[in-house]
């Protein structure tokens, strides 16, 4: 049952009787009958939304978005620089064409994934516990998707040209079918957030004090139209189910797309059929890992121990161990078997990972984004809100190390030998502008996060309530 | 005080030994070239050079560079200059026999090309030579696929016949010649002539099966390189079928696969159609909240 239809079995008590009886038939619910929201006071419910209201920035809150906002004031001085004088203010060259940026666009599509996973793939599952992560993961794909965007407008030596991928575009190119699905998973992105926002955005209008005038006018602009009739409910649900059942091929495209760039291209590392099933997997991985993060977070500073428990994260850290095991398996695939083959053109790009320049780095991102997170979250302990947590940064930061290495030492090691060129070429280290814009594009992603966690509920307001009031109907 | 002294006095002199013998052995340093000169001729018309410039390293021959060449026809004098030529990174360089030299080069039937290096920072001087006889070559392509090719060396002012001179008959193709049969090499009779049979049958030819024969001398003590060159139609017929301005996949955009396209816009129309429709579904709420306002 979607939570529309749940919200209609509580809604309808404070209305008509008519219209609690129209509901009943649009929720296709027999529990509905039988719900005795009586059982839950107003001042309970009350105490919900009080909770659960957005709330101002504390001094932490403050610190926290001035230092986000100093890494992006410095990300823009450094893309100011790229600008005025040129992609020649990075280390990229003529054999690493593809270099942090890249990589890190890699990394915003990945873990914008987990708003199809958490908020679709569960929803359709039936896994209600997930209910209140639901907004986070939304809220984390929007930043995602939005930065993905815009880091790859980033890599381009001349933005000012980008209109030309749409009028010169070749739609046989994997770059082209890239733009297309990074944009339709935006717009789906963003109904997705949206469409479960409005019956929450009744709530807040009703606290025009506490929200402040110009929040309450933007309450209003985005959502005053929002009534809670069972028509209205009835239409958004349909909107919500059509959404998830849209999102998944649509996330699952995304990723695959993104992983043909590499793919579809001849070069050591890149040369795998393993590529479109190995990417969806460490997508899944990371964006778990992402949630378990911003969960343990926002409980952390909204004191939202009531709504996000340590079942929560019992329950999101078997959802990790199962996506690191998946994604472990996927990578014994893509590294075991070339290793065993050895064929010459891919043993320098093969040693440069096992033991050579990359070994540090490659097995850091297999050690920390998997392996230990696996043995920490097999144990019950380890599924407590602290041990989630910790693996949650270590899964986050090992996918991002494990983009740059998706991208960087394959360019390093073409099939034909490097001639005539400086010795500069033959390797690559990120400059200062590249660090400060790809640290800025991170930064950046968490400042959307935080504001939209300022200006919306963390947690459904509405579906919290109807929750409540079905444990409590159980509960007679 | 006197030992301080002593102990600088002897510091000194052993710096001026060690000074002394690095400067010497600096100017003992320079490394050995060896030059090999190379005459060819090709369908008895143009005459070049081709000068290759070596160094052994640990043993093994380098090619060197950068290395000024002077060439001259049978005497180093400014009448028989040829050219100063300067190496590539392949250590080669080539140069045609000028128009300058043509009183000399038709003086005699035997000549001497010198090539001599003064020598650079890196390397001694080095000088060589190459003496070759004035040859030419003829082939002829039977109407059953037998070639035969004649050599001929001039004496005096006649051409006569050269007998046990080693000819490779083949087929120009791309990146290589190919033999005309298993035999690498025919060697020639008492009448110059040596022949072969053509036994490449339904080689790709040009659209109209035409391919072309060589014959060649090479690296030929004597005589130098000679090469000519014959067109037959003994190939296949050979129709390029070019893919260019048809619909692929790396055609330009106007050329894109009709089954790329209506996969790729069948998606785009039922994706992005759902989104329309559910945009749509936000004014119908918004409509629905409208009439509950009123």
């Amino acid at each position: 049952m979607n939570r529309g239809s749940k919200t209609i079995k509580y809604k309808t008590n404070n209305l008509n009787e008519t219209t609690v009886e129209n509901s009943i038939l649009i929720a296709k619910e027999k529990i509905i009958v039988s719900l005795k929201p009586e059982k839950l006071n107003s001042a309970d419910d009350d105490k919900i939304i009080d909770d659960l209201l957005p709330q101002k920035f504390g001094k932490a809150g403050k610190i926290w978005v001035g230092i986000l906002l100093a890494f992006c004031m410095v990300g823009m001085f450094a893309y100011y620089r790229q600008l005025r004088y040129g992609l020649v203010v990075t280390s990229m060259r003529d054999y690493v064409s593809w270099g942090i940026y890249i990589s890190n666009f890699v990394f915003f599509v990945a873990i914008s994934l987990v708003g199809s996973l958490i908020t679709a793939v569960f929803r359709l599952a039936g896994v209600k516990w997930g209910s209140p992560l639901t907004r986070i993961a939304e809220i984390i794909a929007v930043a995602a998707i939005i930065f993905a965007s815009l880091i790859i407008i980033v890599d381009m030596g001349s933005p000012e040209r980008f209109y030309n991928l749409f009028t010169h575009g070749r739609i046989q190119s994997p770059i082209i079918w890239d733009v297309i699905v990074i944009t339709t998973y935006f717009f789906i992105s963003i109904l997705l957030l949206y469409y479960p926002l409005l019956p929450d955005i009744k709530i807040l209008l009703r606290f025009k004090e506490r929200s402040g005038v110009r929040l309450h006018k933007f309450y209003s602009f985005i959502g005053s139209f929002w009534k809670g009739t069972p028509e209205q409910f009835k239409l958004s649900d349909k909107a919500i189910n059509i959404l998830c059942v849209s999102i998944i091929p649509v996330a699952f495209t995304i990723h695959t797309v993104t992983s043909w760039l590499f793919a579809t291209t001849y070069r050591p590392g890149w040369d795998s059929t393993n590529f479109g099933a190995y990417f969806i997997a460490g997508a899944f991985l990371v964006g778990a890992g992402a949630v378990v993060v911003a969960m343990y977070i926002f409980r952390k500073a909204y004191h939202l121990e009531k709504y996000i428990t340590d079942n929560h994260f019992e329950k999101m850290g078997r959802v990790v161990v199962l996506l690191s095991l998946l994604y472990l398996y996927f990578n014994v695939n893509e590294f075991l078997t070339p290793f065993f083959k050895m064929k010459e053109s891919e043993a320098a790009y093969l040693n440069g990972l096992f033991t050579g320049n990359f070994a540090l780095v490659f097995w850091f991102a297999i050690l920390a984004g998997m392996i230990v997170p696996i043995l920490i979250l097999l144990f019950k302990k380890g599924r407590k809100p602290l041990p989630v947590f910790i693996v949650g940064i270590m899964v986050v930061v090992g996918a991002w190390f494990k983009r740059y290495l998706i991208v960087t030492p394959t360019l390093l090691h073409p099939f034909l030998p490097m001639h005539d060129v400086p010795a500069s070429y033959h390797h690559y280290f990120p400059s200062w502008e590249e660090w400060a814009i790809t640290v800025g594009s991170l930064a950046g992603c968490m400042l959307i996060i935080t504001l939209l966690a300022r200006i919306f509920p963390i947690i459904p307001i509405q579906e919290t309530l109807t929750e409540q009031h079905e444990i409590a109907e159980q509960n007679i | 005080m006197k030992l301080l002294n002593k102990i600088s006095n002897g510091s000194l002199l052993i710096l001026l030994i060690l000074l002394s013998h690095s400067s010497f052995s600096q100017g003992t340093e320079k490394g050995d070239v060896s030059i090999a000169i190379n005459y060819f001729i090709n369908n008895n018309q143009v005459s070049y050079l081709v000068v290759k410039v070596k160094t052994k390293v640990d043993g093994r021959f380098k090619n060197v560079d950068g290395v000024a060449l002077k060439l001259f026809l049978d005497k180093d004098s400014a009448g028989t200059f040829i050219a100063k030529v300067v190496t590539n990174k392949k250590g080669e360089a080539t140069t045609t026999i000028p128009p300058s030299v043509e009183k000399q080069w038709h003086s005699q039937v035997k000549h001497t090309f010198l090539a001599s290096f003064d020598g650079d920072k890196k390397y001694g001087p080095a000088k060589a030579d190459l003496t070759v006889a004035k040859a030419k070559i003829l082939i002829d392509a039977a109407s059953d696929k037998t070639i035969t090719a004649t050599v001929f060396e001039k004496k005096d002012a006649t051409w006569v016949p050269v007998k046990g001179v080693d000819v490779v008959l083949a087929i120009r193709r791309t990146a290589a010649d190919l033999p005309i049969n298993d035999k690498p090499t025919f060697t020639t009779d008492s009448t110059g002539k040596a022949s072969g049979e053509f036994k490449r049958d339904h080689i790709p030819g040009d659209a109209k099966g035409n391919i072309t024969l060589v014959a060649k001398i090479v690296d030929n003590d004597q005589y130098g390189n000679l090469v000519i060159e014959k067109s037959v139609p003994w190939g296949a017929k050979f129709t390029s079928v070019s893919t260019f301005n048809k619909r692929t996949l790396f055609a330009t955009r106007n050329k894109a696969p009709v089954w790329l396209l209506f996969v790729v816009y069948s998606i785009l129309i039922a994706v992005w159609g759902i989104l329309v429709i559910l945009v749509f579904n936000l004014f119908k709420i918004k409509k629905l909240g409208k009439s509950v306002a009123n």
